[in-house]
């Protein structure tokens, strides 16, 4: 971890040293100017990087020490709490490989940040951002050095990856590595399954070793036979996913929040949890886990299915429903005088069964009110681009956090609408919430921002989130420390190790 | 006298066919006002996977994995079914007829006034919202009104080659197998039921415009037609009364085997999870059901078992004995 030194009331000093052994393949060795580097392409223009650029844009500069070349340390504009976390959760790329002359080295990361978007092309940004999708290092890892422990060797698109373990590696000199710096296994296979019934019978038959985040259907039903209890183990752990329901607040009949909290009450929670969970799961008020104490808003009731108050709150606010024909559904006027009718179309992505549940049961309980839903399962492909287009009244999806980041910029504020704020939710109180949570200086300030971000959000209800997963785990029972964990993928595939044979009954 | 017990046997199949199709035509038409105890698309959150004649429950053929009725879901999946399928199957070889019928009584020598063939071209242009839509739909209405003026005149004319129109049309369809056409056509554009229903007649015209224009050929030349066309009947009259009702007898055939056809594609469908929304019951989707719930059988029985008599009832109805020729 960094050594932090605040600086005034607005800047954070984080002063970072790169281990002596660490060295890309070619034997070069990791150094300062290689961060540095990184870090100035992420804020490169002609990148697809906005994700990553909103992320780190809190480093403002990277001071290289002079007597050092492996140490350097970041300058943090606001003084969070988590920058120590969050600032050093990035892959490092080579210079050398991907910029020889040093070219990148005469911009500050600083005006990069803030180059605005409309700027005049540059010519030397330009040549490193299509140097850098010419390598393709993510479709083709060995055109660049690397400096972990393992290389791919194959990979075939939608079936397997493989990878193997390098034989000399530069932790391996390492007294005693830490767990992250751990690689136990010669050769790793990823194989991908997308039907989770083929999976759990690819575990069984001993074809795959490990199954991590194991639908809850098919987790029950391997725990309850006999004989894979034989020879796998099953490990539960709390998760950060939470199920959510997210509504289009930038369409007319949503964008208000009466319509929105009575949709709301059309969930069926418990029975959901039930049913598509099989009770594998854990009801929350917000999207913070039930699980961080500090941060979950636990003063806030449970949300409620309560189809009567429902039709109540639609009433309150200008819903009506023709006495004569029910079945025309709820009208309303909107402010310039056009009718407004309440039908819903709810999307969700098309593989996953859960969704499916959500929607029926959504879609049942608002026809017993007189709404018509239409529900559109979409291809993993085309979904998220689908509700970037903002092609949907409602969407269920599963929002993955991460217990160490708390900044919402990028899915909360206003000023990301149809970027990733998918809901195109944001009030000027939400959006001074946000922004105050990305430079919380404590925990305890943090934790109260979040509990009145929480608040907030259950008042204006752009987002319903439903319940909390657990990441369920099955592999076979020789293996030893998987290292379960809340935290993607789930487990530590390079520091498995297997038991010998003869410890199984 | 050798032959009497397989005429016997075709009669008695044909009887156990039409009895078949009425009933599930019956429970199609009724669903909506039979005593059913639970509506359809309703999931019922307590029971899920339920196995048929539980006690104490009233889901008499059991749940499915989403907890949905499967009675229910089994009798309106029968309304979806014929109703997508004969309604795709009507269009489709009627489509088929009036495409297969015209090249095959015209072939090539048809001519069609300039000004017609620019509306038409007009209203292609427009159908297929090609980039200027609007000036499309303008051409069509000046093209078709100018018909009027051009039929009374002498103007200049345009070959239209129907047959190598239509056959180049059939071969194309043919030479991709329709599964796979429809499952790309599907899966690039969001299909409601409508949409679904327009992309099923689009893939199953082929079959009976081939068969229509073949037959086209042989009622062309048979002296009914030379009689009506020595009388000076206009030739649209001669193709609409007199040609393409004799031409269009072998669909009598082909359509039980296109609607059986059609009912397999709209249940495969289903199963693979394209097409229909999953609020619409349908065969497939029970079917598809089966998949996250391995051990419960009546997943695959109901409508494995629906689906397969159902299109053997259709194969039965079109075999040559059972039409008593």
């Amino acid at each position: 971890m960094p050594k932090i030194r605040l600086v005034g009331d607005s800047l954070t000093l984080l002063t970072y040293c790169l281990r002596g052994a660490a060295a890309w393949d070619n034997g070069q060795p990791v150094l300062a100017s290689d961060v540095a580097f990184t870090l100035k392409l992420m804020q490169a223009p002609g990148l697809h990087n906005e994700g990553i650029r909103t992320q780190f844009s809190f480093i403002r500069e990277l001071r290289a020490d002079p007597n050092n070349a492996r140490r350097f340390t970041l300058v943090c504009r606001g003084q969070a709490s988590d920058f120590a976390h969050a600032s050093g959760d990035f892959f490092i790329l080579p210079e050398a490989a991907l910029d020889a002359r040093g070219t990148l080295r005469r911009y500050r990361l600083a005006d990069l940040i803030d180059r605005p978007t409309n700027a005049a092309p540059d010519t030397v940004l330009a040549a490193i951002a299509q140097r850098y999708v010419a390598a393709a290092p993510g479709r083709h890892p060995e055109r660049l050095p690397g400096c972990g422990p393992y290389r791919l060797v194959s990979w075939e698109k939608d079936h397997r990856l493989r990878f193997q373990r390098k034989p000399q590696w530069w932790a391996d000199q390492l007294k005693s590595p830490p767990l992250v710096l751990q690689a136990h296994p010669q050769q790793i296979d990823f194989l991908v399954i997308p039907d989770g019934a083929s999976a759990a019978l690819a575990l069984r038959r001993g074809e795959v070793d490990l199954y991590p985040e194991v639908p809850a259907r098919d987790f029950n039903r391997l725990r309850r036979s006999a004989k894979a209890q034989q020879t796998l183990a099953f490990y539960i752990t709390p998760s950060h996913n939470v199920v959510t329901a997210g509504f289009n607040t930038r369409r007319p009949a949503l964008a208000d929040r009466l319509t929105r909290q009575a949709l709301a009450l059309l969930f069926d929670v418990p029975a959901l949890l039930a049913a598509a969970q099989q009770g594998l799961g854990q009801r929350t008020v917000g999207i913070i886990s039930p699980n961080t104490d500090r941060n979950y808003a636990d003063s806030l009731p449970l949300l409620s299915f309560a189809p009567n108050r429902a039709a109540a709150l639609l009433q309150q606010a200008g819903w009506r429903q023709k006495a004569a024909d029910p079945a025309a559904g709820w009208m309303r006027q909107g402010p310039g005088g056009e009718v407004q009718r309440l039908a819903l179309q709810v999307r969700y992505r098309a593989d996953e069964t859960t969704f499916t549940t959500i929607g029926l049961q959504f879609r049942a309980a608002a026809a017993r009110l007189g709404i018509a839903v239409e529900l559109r399962p979409t291809e993993a492909s085309a979904f998220l681009s689908t509700l970037k287009a903002g092609d949907f009244d409602l969407y269920i999806r599963l929002v993955r956090g991460n217990p160490y980041l708390f900044n919402f910029t990028s899915v909360l504020h206003s000023e990301a609408a149809g970027e990733d704020n998918l809901t195109g939710f944001g009030t000027p109180d939400s959006d001074r919430l946000v922004e105050a949570l990305a430079v919380a200086q404590s925990p305890a300030i943090r934790g109260r921002l979040l509990r009145k971000l929480q608040v907030e959000l259950r008042e204006e209800m752009p987002l319903v989130p439903l319940f909390f997963q657990y990441n369920c785990l099955a592999a076979n029972r020789r293996l030893r420390h998987l290292y379960p964990s809340s935290l993607r993928p789930g487990y530590a595939a390079a520091a498995i190790t297997w038991a010998p044979q003869a410890i199984l009954p | 006298m050798r032959r009497a017990p397989r005429f016997a046997f075709a009669r008695g199949a044909r009887a156990v066919a039409i009895s078949w199709l009425t009933l599930v035509g019956a429970l199609a038409l009724l669903a909506p006002i039979l005593p059913l105890p639970y509506p359809p698309a309703q999931p019922d959150l307590a029971h899920f996977s339920l196995p048929p004649f539980t006690a104490g429950s009233a889901h008499w053929l059991g749940t499915d994995p989403l907890g949905r009725d499967v009675l229910t879901e089994l009798v309106f999946g029968a309304r979806t079914a014929l109703g997508l399928s004969v309604v795709a199957t009507v269009l489709a070889n009627a489509l088929g007829a009036l495409l297969g019928g015209a090249a095959g009584f015209w072939r090539n020598q048809l001519r069609l006034p300039l000004i017609s063939s620019a509306g038409l071209f007009g209203l292609l242009w427009w159908a297929l919202t090609l980039p200027g839509a609007g000036a499309g739909l303008v051409v069509a209405a000046v093209g078709l009104a100018g018909s009027w003026w051009a039929s009374a005149r002498r103007g200049p004319w345009l070959p239209v080659p129907l047959d190598a129109g239509v056959l180049g049309a059939t071969a194309l369809l043919g030479a991709v197998p329709r599964l796979v056409l429809v499952v790309v056509l599907a899966g690039s554009v969001a299909l409601s039921p409508a949409g679904l229903l327009g992309v099923l007649v689009l893939t199953s015209w082929a079959g009976p415009a081939r068969l229509v224009r073949a037959e086209m050929l042989r009622v062309g030349v048979q002296p009914f037609v030379a009689a009506a066309r020595a009388l000076g009947l206009p030739p649209g009259r001669v193709w609409w009364r007199h040609a393409l009702p004799a031409a269009c007898w072998p669909l009598r055939t082909a359509f039980p085997l296109g609607l059986a056809g059609l009912l397999g594609l709209e249940s495969t469908l289903s199963f693979l999870g394209i097409g229909l929304p999953p609020e619409v019951p349908s065969w497939g989707q029970l079917l598809n059901t089966a998949r996250l719930e391995p051990t419960a059988w009546w997943l695959v029985a109901g409508p494995g078992g629906l689906l397969l008599l159902t299109i053997l009832a259709l194969q039965a109805l079109s075999s040559p004995s059972a039409l008593g020729k």
